[in-house]
């Protein structure tokens, strides 16, 4: 018996000529796991949302094909006689996690707690259900100590396990996920697999939905491959060539793949970056226990008011020195710091103790716009670091006062954008882009203002195979003409193919855990 | 004691129809006073009174002009250019509509700035107020905080490319500019994405709905909202035919 099956003849978006997506089937049985892998724009994330009836047809495209759920079976036509799905009743059978969590959120909820109830409120849960429902989900998505903390101060990796929680305290039959350990440390990662694990368990069909044959896709029973919008090939995993999904972007192992290995560096160089006797905390603010991961916060303000009692420690008496074509590699717990450590180092945030040196220039008091001059950040979610109107306009931003009046922007950010292939993009809105080429495109926004310290939050997440490639061309280039690399991952064997160094941020302060041998 | 949102809902809107019935300035001064000392009470005077001279500031202005130097029924003349005549009555009733609408914007201010927005949707939910509604309350209660994180966020992206913002005005002008648009473009965006998340999270629902929050609503509460509605409707009555009353003598009178 299936739960959901798909048969999907082609899916086009409103305005679109060519089809998002065609000739593609698939079943999903109670208590199994299907993993649905492809590159950067494959189709993957829309066919998750057909299936979950996040994209309606007639609301959203034009649908040929069928989708039956359960015992009922819907036809579609792409004319104006389709059935209608009801989001409201499908949703409850099927749920979905998008790859951006903070989506997922309702907004007008203050606690994780209330956020978890929100789906049950509106489907008449009784209260006592209710809070049954959301202390069990708690304890199986980790999130038993954050109840009463404001979703919005929650770190990336936190956030995720929200939203799957959100998903999976509706109890759906189907429950899709898109890249679910995209920026999860290995205990939050490792969280999610027991989660899938206790599901099938218990019946229900899960999809993952990604870029990477990771641990995670290679236990699942069922894979089908996509690229270009189709099925290239269907099955069980290990009937499917390896030749298959490296065609398709699909990564075979880990992002270490295809990584050069960087060439010494002096070690006595004069250091690009330097962090000396650094200390840093939020504010306590609010009925929340801390604000504590609230990166939009504002703590030079604090700064000058708050007393030492209000403040949250995070990091404390952090040293660190990167060195000209060096990389260094910071890894830690999701919530440990890792992002607030790379906003020290460009001036965005300002530490409350000690100081911070841009070769060998203390930072301090110097507006984070002059700083960007030597230091680029690649933010953890390109979507916070994305607002222009075209990807040209976008690489552009800010390029004139670099280049000087002779100089020439809009060339020097084709070639950026040439060395992350989207070049051909050059017109798309940004936003209209998968979420692995707005991560290249944020990269090319960095690349072209040539920075003397790149600092790059979670670059591999949610990269396909062609993404990566250019990922590691890039900070290889980068440090062959002598700029210093500081990388925040979850990924360790990427951090130790990439990098010289590898750091962990725990307790708020960094510990060396590797360093690359001498050759 | 807690209040229940809805009672302190009732006080400030009852306050502001009472006061806008009475219409006598002292009064009006009055309700004004107390609001900005029970602003300051719960912490929130500075942004009470930031809201309030925002948006009363033009409106004062305003009145003074219309009615200060233009008063058709003004009798005692004070001071007269061409057709502006300065007259006590026109300033008298600019000074009485002054003093109504501040202490009417002071009082429904200090409510938006005390009330917690999820006790108020939870006591509006339990009301079988249609959820929509109450979405589209919570939004606005919330919008402000909302578009000044995504703000924020806009502007470290920009700085992190090299917009340099000192506190200068003429720089926080060009950068206001950089930032409306990508503003507007977010929030359009956002709200594509999340109207799908919220219908998968159940939101249309039709059927009824119940709460996570419990709110306590104590019986004096309740007697108290009941006796501040009855209050205004009779201060509104009172008004009402106080005004027949005026009319219908003159009628006779004429």
């Amino acid at each position: 018996m299936s739960l959901l099956a798909a048969e999907i003849g082609g899916f086009s978006y409103h305005g679109d000529d060519a089809p998002a997506l065609r000739d593609v089937e698939l079943t999903l049985r109670p208590g199994t796991l299907t993993a649905v892998l492809g590159g950067s724009g494959s189709g993957k994330t829309t066919l998750g949302k057909i299936l979950a009836g996040w994209l309606r047809a007639g609301a959203a495209g034009s649908l040929r094909g069928s989708l039956a759920l359960g015992g009922e079976r819907l036809e579609f036509s792409g004319g104006d006689g389709d059935p209608r799905i009801d989001p409201a009743a499908w949703s409850g059978r099927v749920g979905y996690v998008p790859q951006d969590a903070a989506t997922m959120l309702s907004t007008v909820r203050h606690t994780v707690a209330e956020e978890l109830a929100f789906g049950l409120e509106n489907r008449g849960v009784p209260r006592p259900e209710m809070l049954r429902r959301v202390a069990l989900t708690a304890e199986r998505t980790g999130l038993g100590g954050l109840l009463d903390r404001n979703p919005e101060w929650l770190s990336g990796g936190e956030l995720r396990r929200l939203a799957v929680a959100c998903a999976v305290i509706g109890e759906p039959e189907v429950l899709i996920l898109d890249e679910p350990l995209a920026s999860l440390d290995p205990a939050g990662a490792q969280g999610i697999v027991r989660l899938v694990g206790d599901l099938r368990a218990s019946g229900t069909a899960v999809v993952v939905l990604g870029q990477a044959a990771d641990g995670l896709a290679r236990s699942a029973a069922h894979w089908l491959v996509l690229a270009d919008g189709t099925a290239v090939a269907a099955g069980k995993p290990w009937d499917i060539p390896e030749q298959v999904l490296r065609d398709a972007g699909v990564l075979a192992g880990d992002a270490a793949g295809g990584v050069r290995h960087p060439a010494p560096v002096d070690p006595a160089a004069a250091p690009v970056l330097e962090l000396r006797d650094v200390g840093f905390g939020y504010a306590r603010v609010g009925t929340g226990p801390a604000r504590s991961r609230r990166l939009m916060s504002r703590p030079r303000l604090w700064r000058e008011r708050a007393d030492d009692a209000d403040i949250l420690p995070l990091l404390r008496g952090l040293d660190l020195a990167v060195v000209p074509g060096e990389i260094v590699a910071v890894t830690g717990p999701n919530g440990a710091g890792k992002s607030t450590l790379l906003r020290l180092a460009n001036g965005l945030l300002q530490p409350r103790q000690g100081d911070v040196r841009v070769l060998g220039d203390p930072i301090a008091g110097v507006p984070a716009g002059l700083v960007a001059d030597t230091v680029g950040l690649l933010f953890q979610q390109p979507r916070d670091q994305l607002f222009e109107r075209t990807v040209l306009r976008e690489v552009r931003f800010g390029l004139r006062r670099l280049t000087g009046p002779d100089g020439d922007p809009t060339a020097r950010a084709m070639d950026a954008l040439t060395a992350v292939g989207l070049a051909g993009s050059a017109a798309a809105h940004p936003a209209e882009l998968p979420s692995s080429r707005q991560r290249l495109l944020a990269l090319a926004t960095v690349l072209t203002r040539r920075p003397a310290l790149l600092a790059l939050d979670e670059p591999t997440v949610g990269l396909d195979r062609h993404g990566l490639a250019r990922l590691h061309a890039a900070v290889a280039d980068a440090a062959g003409r002598g700029a210093g690399v500081l990388l925040v991952t979850h990924d360790a064997a990427y951090a130790r193919a990439a990098a010289h160094r590898v750091l962990e941020l725990d307790g708020g302060r960094l510990r060396e855990t590797w360093r690359r041998p001498a050759p | 004691m807690r209040l229940h949102p809805l009672t302190a809902l009732t006080a400030a809107a009852c306050t502001a129809v009472v006061t806008t019935a009475a219409g006598s300035w002292p009064l009006s001064l009055a309700v004004a006073a107390g609001a900005a000392l029970l602003a300051a009470g719960a912490g929130v005077a500075g942004r009470v009174l930031g809201s309030a001279a925002v948006i009363l500031a033009p409106l004062l202005l305003s009145l003074l002009a219309l009615h200060g130097l233009f008063f058709p029924e003004g009798r005692t003349v004070l001071a007269q250019w061409g057709p502006a005549r300065v007259t006590t009555e026109g300033l008298g009733f600019a000074l009485e509509l002054a003093t109504r609408t501040t202490a009417s914007v002071l009082v429904l201010l200090l409510f938006s700035f005390t009330v917690s927005v999820p006790d108020l949707l939870a006591a509006l939910a339990a009301r079988r107020i249609p959820p929509q509604f109450s979405f589209v309350l919570a939004s606005a209660l919330t919008l402000a905080p909302g578009m000044a994180a995504r703000l924020e966020r806009i502007r470290q992206a920009q700085e992190a490319r090299g917009l340099v913002v000192s506190g200068g005005f003429l720089s926080r002008l060009v950068a206001a500019r950089l930032q409306a648009v990508p503003l507007v473009l977010a929030l359009v965006d956002d709200a594509g994405v999340r109207a799908q998340a919220l219908d998968a999270r159940g939101f249309g629902n039709p059927g009824p709905r119940t709460s996570y929050r419990e709110l306590e609503d104590p019986g004096g509460q309740r007697v108290f909202r009941a006796c501040a509605l009855l209050i205004a409707a009779a201060a509104v009555a009172v008004r009402l035919a106080g005004g027949w009353l005026a009319t219908g003598l003159l009628g006779t009178g004429a």
